[in-house]
């Protein structure tokens, strides 16, 4: 019982942003300013309509997030599993330097790059482009991606993979026979994590891209001007970017917990 | 009839310890060949080795006289069986049984017929739809076989493979084990840290002690003719009594008790002497000790014997009356007796 009101508790303070821009997206935006704030009002869709089909419609920019976040997704994913696998299971030279040259990268600000980032995509004209974009996006997704997936991969008894060895699969067939069926759970939930680090990204997609390539999140800020914010319109604007991750979510719930216990059962071969 | 095998002096190194030091065998085609020893002696690494999956530092290994040193594990035509028996956990019986020739690109009738075939060899052909998981300790383990039977290969590898069985369970296997062995006739390599599989398993059997050899032989020869001290200290159950001893002028001094020789054991010196609890009996004269404790097996007895100090097992037919503390005698016949060198530990002759 405790633990259930407990739980309650910090469910609630989790969820009350959400719940909050979910109610403000179908206030006026005259009810947003009231005060004391209202909880019963006339609920519209004005907001939505706006944000979706208005002068300031956000279509096109999730079509841009989401080609944003697949592209970067899709490229870190095609490199990282062999990358990880690499690390995880090969011998070469410099293994262990290539492994904590990955890990320094992810102890980096990002902010201490963007003036770098920004003046060599500057040279190579690729600033506001959906390549340059991406290829900044990769510089943190790969080395999470790739540290995410060595431990899925050492999870897996090598035995599996000697196996397969000893029955001629080969490196290449055993990884695609046998290791990869076997971190599915893993890499669904790298796929997703990466995803949503690249879909919510706000700093370099508003410093780097921000006209022809113009993501959701960036758009959004939009509603704030100088003049004034359009508090309804952000919050609709919000519930429309935080769908595609909600569902996400929801879809690869069973994954998702699944994949993040994987750690904690160790040599666990027959799950 | 192909599946030679042979081992040359091989080493191997985790830095700065060696694990292997110079390891020679020579194993004949359609033998079977236990590798016996302690965790820790090497056995394990030898069979890796052997498969291909553990780079070695010196020495070569040979198949059918054809150096494979090089060769990687799946040029070597070898089957393994794991401890973990490492079946693919995705995958139904039937497709971890058919992957090893789906890998060599067989004809799929064929790999039906063979997939059936191997299953109905160690009867699991009614599982085949199942997944690993889905299947009992047992079961598993019986997969593992078909995996490695189905491709007729020329050498089984197989690490421990009743290890993770009950007790009773693995009685019953041995002897499966043994009679699939003998139908197929391949040259099998079994490495047991259990010298009872190794005993009655096994044609043949290489004690390993500490990255060494210690004894090659029958299990009889290992058995009646340990070749040191630690051969007969691990051997049996309970392993042989080993007691201090001194050989002088054709007399044994052996706990305080001066016992004639009849047979020639060498020259004057520290000896190392060891008796078989099977082979000592209590009697009305002979070695004395007091009685420490009585452990009843049910068909036999082994009794705890204090003798100048030291434990020594005494076998017994039924359960004796004794009492603890009680004053026996230990007897022996002579030709039950081993003779050790006190420094090396080697056997004297004969």
């Amino acid at each position: 019982m405790a633990v259930l009101a407990v739980a309650a508790v910090v469910l609630a303070g989790w969820a009350f942003p959400v719940l909050w821009a979910l109610l403000t997206s179908f206030k006026s935006e005259r009810d947003v300013l009231a005060y004391p704030p209202k909880l019963v009002f006339v609920p519209t869709l004005a907001n939505y309509a706006e944000v979706l089909f208005g002068s300031s419609t956000l279509l096109p920019n999730l079509w841009s997030s989401f080609v944003v976040a697949s592209l970067a997704t899709l490229l870190t994913m095609l490199i990282a599993v062999p990358a990880a696998y690499a690390l995880a299971r090969l011998e070469f030279p410099a293994k262990r330097g290539t492994g904590f040259y990955i890990l320094a990268t992810q102890m980096l600000p990002p902010v201490g790059l963007i003036i770098p980032y920004y003046l060599v995509l500057q040279r190579l004209s690729a600033l506001d482009t959906y390549s340059g974009l991406v290829a900044i996006y990769l510089t943190f997704s790969l080395p999470f991606a790739i540290w995410l997936m060595v431990s899925y991969f050492e999870d897996i008894p090598r035995e599996m993979e000697e196996a397969a060895l000893i029955d001629r699969a080969g490196r290449l067939r055993a990884l695609w026979y046998v290791i990869l069926p076997q971190a599915k759970g893993g890499m669904a939930v790298t796929t997703i994590f990466v995803f949503l680090n690249a879909w919510n990204e706000f700093l370099f997609a508003v410093v780097i891209g921000g006209n022809r390539v113009r993501t959701v999140t960036v758009a959004m800020f939009n509603f704030i001007s100088v003049e004034q914010t359009l508090w309804a319109k952000l919050a609709a604007g919000a519930v429309l970017a935080m769908a595609p991750v909600v569902v996400l979510g929801l879809l690869a719930q069973r994954h998702i917990v699944k994949g993040l216990t994987v750690g904690a059962l160790k040599g666990g071969g027959r799950r | 009839m192909s599946g030679s095998v042979n081992l040359e002096g091989i080493v191997k190194r985790h830095g700065a310890v060696t694990v292997l030091h110079g390891i020679d065998l020579s194993i004949a085609p359609g033998e079977f060949f236990a590798l016996l020893g302690p965790s820790g002696s090497g056995k394990t690494t030898t069979l890796r080795i052997l498969a291909g999956l553990e780079p070695h530092d010196g020495g070569r290994v040979m198949m059918d006289g054809v150096d494979v040193t090089q060769r990687e594990a799946g040029e070597r035509d070898v089957a393994m069986v794991f401890q973990s028996y490492a079946l693919y956990p995705h995958m139904s019986v039937y497709e971890n049984i058919a992957f090893p020739l789906r890998m060599i690109g067989t004809r799929e009738s064929e790999i039906d017929a063979s997939v059936r075939e191997a299953a109905a060899r160690v009867r699991i052909d009614q599982l085949l739809a199942r997944r690993p998981g889905q299947l009992s300790g047992g079961q598993q383990q019986r997969c593992a076989l078909a995996r490695a039977i189905v491709r007729k290969p020329r050498l089984f590898l197989l690490d421990e493979p009743l290890s993770n069985l009950d007790a009773k369970l693995r009685v019953e296997t041995r002897v499966e084990l043994r009679k699939l062995q003998r139908s197929l006739g391949v040259t099998t390599v079994y490495v047991t840290h259990d010298q009872e599989e190794a005993m009655t398993m096994a044609d043949r059997v290489a004690v390993f002690l500490e990255g060494r050899i210690a004894q090659v032989g029958t299990p009889h020869e290992i058995f009646e003719r340990p070749a040191s001290a630690s051969v007969a200290a691990f051997i049996g159950n309970p392993p042989m009594n080993l007691l201090p001893g001194e050989l002088r002028g054709g007399e044994l001094l052996v706990a305080q008790t001066q016992l004639a020789l009849a047979r020639d054991c060498g020259s004057d010196g520290a000896v190392t002497v060891g008796l078989r609890p099977g082979a000592l009996s209590l009697a009305d004269r002979g070695i004395p000790g007091r009685v420490y404790l009585v452990e009843d097996l049910g068909e036999t007895s082994i009794v705890d014997v204090l003798v100048d100090g030291q434990l020594v097992k005494v076998r017994t037919p039924q359960r004796p009356r004794l009492q603890e503390g009680e004053a026996v005698q230990l007897a022996f016949v002579e030709s039950a007796l081993h003779l050790f060198e006190r420094d090396s530990g080697l056997r004297r002759s004969p």
